[in-house]
């Protein structure tokens, strides 16, 4: 079983890893087209706003652990294990419920854009948007394990971490 | 203020306090002002998905993030290293004046603080510690210290930001940063030169000039970096979005082909961990966009325009006031909430004093990035003790000096918008 997570995880992140150099690459693609070759291309800029978008919540949904994401732990690290442990829970319990509840009507606005096609290459938007809904049952599924977690009293994986791997993702500052 | 976005307020400050990701903090604190408005609850997820699928300009962040990653792998900080070391190391507290140098070529190839902090801002503190001269806590408060000044000298990710939520010019705010960020390392390097003397910390062996043109030829594929940047950018070949891809392209050029110390190992690495990161930071910029979005339905920004005009500030009054206020912020939010988030809140005050987009948009910049090292939350404080153990109280009580300097250079050019605006307008910015 771990076996199979921590392999399902090297595929998620080496496809994360592919999207940013796909982006990358493909914005390279467009600079060329545009100053050395003079033809500009619109297919390059759809491409890389989709890559953006697949990569901030694939990535959201896959590649970052809880402890990864910008947090103000300050208080959080300051109070003792037991409340820390209903915090985490509260925290976990209220994103489940608040994605829960928008999950259908989300679910309605992505399908919506089924009638209508990107502006150069013509895909249905639904498709482009659907990582959205991915990324809501994900991050559902991730919180949800660690409400669990948090209930059972199991030691929390925070605690284990350091300063810097709270903080070496995430900030851009 | 309705009482629904109240309660929204409520449940970010609680969500965010009890250490939720500040992301899911403002999604589920806008999914909460929707339910209780009765209005669609997917209009959250809509904007989400909007704001980071709509944003040409936001294609520069993962470009940067690449680029300053590169960096990082590759021995290009090395190599400037030595460069510095060779050009100041003479001075009194020489390692510590190199690590200021660095930190500014530095700035000028990576648009973000904590790439520098974590990068060669960690090699320097071991240089630093290596002598036997410097206090850890002294170390690691330079470094914090100087990693400010990152955002502030072209290209900046923060800068970018507040273009996006101000509808700026990229070109004009890079351009603005030039000076301030000079002048910020010129405060930094007379405190360290002050600190060096009265703690009588002595110079670096001296590097023998013959040996100085080996050393800069050296380091020259890297010294070219924030050149070709800038003159692709003012040059008007690229758009500030393009010039992070050719700044990555070249980071990987000069690394992987002229250094050759980039394996594919090392590639890989780079491009998952700047993944991650892209990942983690659009999350917060999207979720931040939606909050804008309930801001600006809720009129807020018109409301306190209102409020401050019926205050009868003076542009002096207003500047002193949100400074005052981002300062105190930024002891407890991130850098990239309060520019897309607070911000926002005093643009249209900001202009109806008639006060330049630009120069609001650099000071508060510069602003945030002090924040970065005022506890309880600063990020640059965070890294270097992650990166090298130093305790977080030595380097804020080592830090202070720089704080103050760093203020001071603050003051300095929210009174003196001269400063900011001198060099966009020889570059055509007319404002």
């Amino acid at each position: 079983m771990t076996q199979l997570f921590a392999g399902l995880r090297r595929m998620t992140d080496a496809a994360a890893a592919a999207m940013l150099a796909a982006l990358f690459g493909v914005f390279l693609v467009q600079i060329a087209a545009r100053y050395i070759l003079n033809v500009p291309m619109g297919w390059t800029v759809e491409v890389c706003l989709t890559l953006w978008l697949w990569l901030v919540f694939w990535g959201g949904a896959f590649c970052l652990r809880p402890s990864d994401h910008v947090r103000f732990d300050v208080l959080y690290l300051s109070v003792k294990r037991p409340t820390q442990r209903v915090f985490g829970a509260v925290a976990a319990f209220v994103i489940i419920v608040a994605f829960a509840i928008s999950f259908l009507p989300t679910l309605d606005y992505v399908s919506f854009y089924k009638i209508k096609r990107s502006g150069t290459l013509g895909i249905r938007m639904h498709y482009v948007f659907s990582i959205y809904l991915l990324f809501m049952l994900a991050i559902m599924a991730r919180y949800g394990q660690l409400l669990f977690r948090f209930l059972a009293g199991r030691p929390d994986v925070e605690g284990k971490v350091t300063a810097y791997e709270r903080h070496d993702e995430g900030s851009i500052t | 203020m309705s009482a629904a976005f109240a309660s929204a307020l409520l449940v970010l400050a609680v969500m965010a306090a009890i250490g939720a990701p500040i992301a899911f903090a403002m999604v589920v604190s806008a999914i909460a002002y929707l339910l209780l408005s009765g209005q669609d609850v997917s209009l959250a997820s809509e904007q989400f998905i909007q704001s980071v699928y709509d944003s040409f300009l936001l294609l520069a962040v993962p470009l940067f993030i690449t680029a300053a990653n590169i960096m990082n792998v590759g021995s290009i900080s090395d190599r400037l290293l030595d460069f510095c070391k060779a050009a100041v190391g003479r001075f009194k507290g020489g390692m510590a004046q190199v690590d200021i140098l660095v930190s500014l070529i530095f700035s000028g190839m990576s648009g973000s603080a904590v790439a520098d902090a974590a990068g060669v801002g960690k090699i320097s503190i071991n240089m630093m510690l290596k002598t036997g001269h410097y206090t850890p806590g002294f170390a690691g408060a330079v470094v914090a210290a100087s990693a400010t000044v990152g955002p502030i000298i072209p290209p900046s990710i923060p800068m970018v930001l507040y273009a996006l939520v101000s509808d700026s010019s990229i070109g004009y705010l890079f351009l603005g940063g030039v000076i301030p960020g000079l002048l910020m390392m010129m405060m930094l390097m007379a405190v360290t030169s002050w600190i060096a003397h009265r703690r009588n910390i002595p110079a670096e062996q001296p590097v023998p000039l013959r040996q100085l043109p080996g050393v800069t030829l050296r380091a020259l594929p890297a010294l070219m970096m924030p050149v070709i940047l800038l003159a692709g950018i003012y040059g008007g070949a690229t758009t500030p979005t393009e010039a992070a891809a050719v700044a990555a392209l070249y980071a990987l050029l000069v690394a992987g082909l002229w250094y050759r110390s980039l394996s594919f190992r090392s590639l890989y690495t780079v491009f998952l961990d700047s993944a991650r990161s892209s990942a983690s930071v659009g999350l917060v910029i999207g979720s931040a966009l939606i909050f804008n979005y309930i801001v600006a339905t809720e009129n807020i920004p018109q409301s306190l325009a209102q409020l401050m005009a019926s205050l009868h500030l003076s542009q002096g009054g207003f500047l002193a006031f949100t400074m005052v206020l981002f300062l105190a912020l930024g002891c407890l939010l991130d850098a990239t909430t309060i520019i897309l988030v607070i911000i926002p809140l005093f643009l249209p005050t900001a202009r109806a004093l008639g006060i330049d987009p630009i120069h609001f948009g650099v000071v508060s910049v510069v602003n945030c990035m002090i924040g970065l090292i005022t506890p309880p939350y600063g990020m640059l404080l965070f890294v270097v003790n992650g990166t090298t153990g130093i305790p977080i109280k030595d380097i804020v009580r080592e830090g202070f000096p720089f704080l103050v300097a760093l203020l001071a250079a603050l003051t300095v050019l929210v009174f003196f918008p001269e400063l900011v605006l001198w060099l966009p307008r020889r570059f055509g910015y007319e404002g």
